[in-house]
């Protein structure tokens, strides 16, 4: 199969996202030592925001795509036990926009969902906790959680 | 002319222009003496002293400049309150994208070669602008509407490959004068004075049998301590008499032909040229080897003089001594170009010296230079009225008056009274693969084609694609740009050079590649057929590509009444070439073209109009290639479509 839809509406993001994305960000297909390079499967780098306990980091994500991208959403994931209010364990993101059932339309790119888990790293959403640590530190303790945030930050220095 | 619907229209359109040249001129200014009011203008060129008697917007001062820039001055001095906007820049700059091109209501083409022509089409098609597409070739010329869904693309009709002659007629049997013009230009100039390591087939009768006892030595090669003139007369000796003498010996050719004589120097020459060398250095002595001529030095004055058997021998002796004295670093890597003076020169002499010997008529040095450099020389006056038809047609698709568009083909001698030949456009053919989605076939040999052939050979020479994504299945197996990252264009380097069954995802019979290029929004499947051999002077890439499928053939044609003789008015199809010496190259690339010989000549059912027709014999014995300009390069379609298959739009 040679993925019809989904490998079109890919094509289509590299090279929307090659002509034109947001300064900081990488996103490219994943590259196997074989030498293949694969659509369905998506490395991405979102930097944390100027002037947030974010800023300085530069988070690897992996976006993983299925031959129903993109009716489906595709599964954005963190390197597990990334911490934060909405990363799951296993590293994904819980992001509405993610959600088939609630935010996600097919005319979402990218750029956007990139742009979108930029954005919840610095705004969580405690009404959707995705992992207990991230969550109660939030919570609970904000001096804690924000140092927390800075170290994890420096975990993830940008590759020079 | 223009009504008050005319003029509202006119008023608000803002149009973009490709090309500031010999119809951009003329097309500026009569835009804007229409009324027209915001216009863009692209051209990457710069203003050439032999543009000045024809791009009449330009003057003397203005060489060196931008032709946009220029243009645009020179008409808002007569409309200044006019908006005029210029872009000194190739219209394949990505900045020129589709976003670019959706604030325009028609896009206006001027331009003089194939590929920036498809790139235009394509980036129209996907912005949905309609296009005006025009072109001239001397007294011929054309414009023609393209409307996405509604008329045919540019691309939808091929353009055919440009006239290649059998090996065989040029290395053996010669029967006209372009045969020895493509025989001294492709063989014998390639041959001593380009790249030692390109095939060549200059000697395909010596070389067998007799000479593979002593096949060390190449004949062509100078010897150490061989005089130059010692050389020449031996290669003259050797192309013109060994080699006549040799393929004399074979009866069989001869039978129904003219046998050829040979023709040795010492028959034509003085047995050894004493006392000549003083005065042939004197005349030459300029210094600057792109000047160096035989004509100046043998004091040969006049290029439309017909030189006889002994001035043509002169001549070729002494430009080989020239070559060899004073451009020798060139030597090994020249190719023919139509400006090279000597080069010219020596080519001339050379195919007159074996039209001599093969009983065809002698020409001069400006004809062979014409014939050799495939030149037509511009009129200005075609050009006027081409870009009149362009405006004409403008009007009508911002009106959306599709009824009225027409194709209209400007012919060098009256048809049926008319000089300009309207023609209903056609409706896209719905196996174009640049408008339509259907896959084309590639049949190669996958074990042995490495994918570089592939991107080389067909995405970039036939698909006329530049930044190119090449996709099997979900896997990207080339990618090309700027913005790609080290270890990414390291990587597709890498799959460049593996034969196709190795790739990382392999392409094997079966295998449905996908290609999109980066900019021209164009995307085409390729069904890969493998095959292990192919015929190398037949299919000298190694591969085939098809899927031209017959336009419509099943379908019943509806072809509405449009006067007796239009449909062959697209018997000619030439297109403008802005060439730097006032005259016009034809045809570039024969690759590029290749792609679409689906159509068969034998399929022509259209009865042929003896003066069309006449008209089309005369430019395709001038068609052929010009190998080294990018820029300058243009494209005739000749009759070979099937008219009667093709669908006019309603």
């Amino acid at each position: 199969m040679s993925g019809g839809i989904a490998r079109g509406r890919l094509a289509e993001e590299r090279k929307a996202w090659r002509k034109n994305h947001p300064h900081g960000f990488v996103a490219k297909p994943e590259t196997l030592p074989d030498g293949s390079v694969n659509l369905m499967i998506w490395h991405c780098t979102i930097p944390g925001k100027a002037e947030t306990d974010w800023e300085g980091g530069c988070y690897p994500l992996t976006i993983h795509f299925s031959e129903d991208y993109p009716s489906k959403p595709p599964k954005c994931k963190f390197p597990p036990g990334f911490f934060h209010p909405n990363v799951y364990p296993s590293g994904t993101v819980c992001l509405s926009i993610l959600n088939e059932d609630s935010g996600w339309r097919p005319a979402i790119t990218v750029k956007q969902i990139l742009v979108g888990i930029q954005d919840l790293l610095d705004q969580p959403n405690p009404a959707d906790p995705a992992q207990t640590e991230g969550y109660h530190m939030f919570i609970q303790d904000v001096l804690e959680y924000r140092k927390r945030v800075r170290l994890q930050s420096k975990q993830y220095p940008p590759l020079v | 002319m223009a009504s008050e619907e005319h003029l509202s229209a006119i008023k608000g359109a803002k149009v973009l222009m490709v090309g500031a040249g010999g119809i951009g001129c003329e097309l500026l200014k009569t835009l804007a003496l229409s009324g027209f009011e915001d216009i863009h203008i692209i051209d990457m060129d710069t203003i050439e002293v032999s543009n000045l008697n024809r791009q009449f917007l330009f003057r003397q001062k203005h060489v060196g400049q931008s032709k946009a820039k220029v243009a645009r001055d020179a008409v808002l001095r007569f409309r200044p309150h006019i908006k005029i906007t210029p872009y000194h820049a190739n219209v394949k700059d990505p900045e020129f994208n589709v976003d670019f091109f959706k604030q325009f209501n028609v896009v206006l083409n001027g331009l003089d070669n194939l590929d920036a022509r498809r790139h235009v089409n394509r980036l129209c098609l996907a912005s949905g602008v309609p296009l005006v597409e025009s072109g001239t070739t001397g007294f011929l010329g054309q414009v023609t509407v393209h409307v996405k869904g509604k008329t045919e693309c540019y691309e939808c009709q091929s353009k055919p490959a440009p006239k290649t002659y059998p090996v065989c007629t040029i290395t053996s049997t010669p029967t006209k004068f372009v045969h020895c013009i493509v025989w001294a230009k492709d063989l014998l100039f390639a041959k001593l004075f380009g790249n030692k390591n390109q095939e060549n087939d200059l000697n395909v009768r010596s070389t067998d049998a007799s000479s593979s006892s002593e096949h060390s030595e190449d004949v062509f090669e100078r010897r150490a301590a061989e005089d130059v003139e010692q050389y020449g007369r031996r290669i003259y000796d050797h192309v013109f008499g060994y080699n006549i003498e040799v393929a004399l010996r074979n009866e069989e050719t001869w039978k129904n032909r003219n046998k050829p004589r040979p023709v040795y120097s010492k028959d034509v020459l003085p047995p050894k040229p004493v006392g000549q060398n003083g005065n042939k250095d004197k005349a030459s002595n300029t210094g600057d080897p792109s000047s160096v001529s035989a004509m100046s030095s043998l004091g040969l004055k006049n290029p439309q003089d017909l030189w006889s058997l002994r001035e043509n021998s002169e001549v070729f002796l002494e430009a080989l001594r020239l070559f060899f004295s004073k451009r020798e670093k060139e030597i090994g890597q020249l190719g023919f170009d139509k400006d090279d003076q000597l080069a010219v020169e020596f080519v001339t002499s050379a195919a007159n010296i074996r039209a001599a010997s093969f009983g065809i008529p002698l020409h001069s040095l400006f004809e062979a230079k014409g014939i050799a450099g495939n030149i037509v020389h511009a009129v200005a006056t075609t050009n006027a009225i081409i870009a009149g038809l362009i405006v004409l047609e403008a009007i009508k698709v911002l009106q959306n008056d599709v009824k009225s568009y027409r194709m209209t083909y400007c012919l060098e001698h009256p048809s049926r009274k008319m000089l300009l030949m309207p023609v209903e456009p056609f409706e896209p053919n719905k196996s174009c693969y640049v408008c339509s989605e259907t896959p084309l076939t590639l049949e190669i040999n996958t074990h042995r084609s490495k994918l570089r052939d592939f991107v080389d050979k067909i995405v970039k020479e036939k698909l006329g694609m530049s930044l190119p994504l090449i996709m099997h299945g979900v896997a990207l197996l080339y990618e090309v740009g700027d913005d790609l990252e080290e270890d990414e264009v390291a990587n597709y380097a890498a799959n460049l050079d593996k034969v196709l069954s190795e790739l990382p995802s392999p392409v094997t019979g079966g295998t449905i590649l996908t290609v999109e290029d980066l900019q021209q929004e164009l995307k085409c499947s390729i069904n890969i057929k493998h095959r292990e051999e192919f015929d190398e002077e037949k299919e000298p890439d190694g591969m085939v590509l098809s899927g031209w499928t017959p336009a419509l053939a099943a379908e019943k044609t509806k072809t509405l009444d449009n006067g007796p003789s239009s449909s062959n008015a697209s018997q000619t199809v030439p297109l403008e070439s802005e060439d730097n010496d006032e005259i016009e190259i034809i045809l570039k690339d024969p690759e590029i073209l290749a792609a679409g010989k689906k159509r068969k000549s034998s399929d022509v059912s259209v009865a042929v109009d003896p003066e069309i027709f006449s008209v089309t014999g005369a430019m395709l014995t001038k068609k052929k290639v010009e190998e080294d300009d990018s820029n300058n390069d243009i494209v005739m379609v000749d009759g070979k479509l099937d008219l009667n298959k093709k669908k006019r739009v309603q």
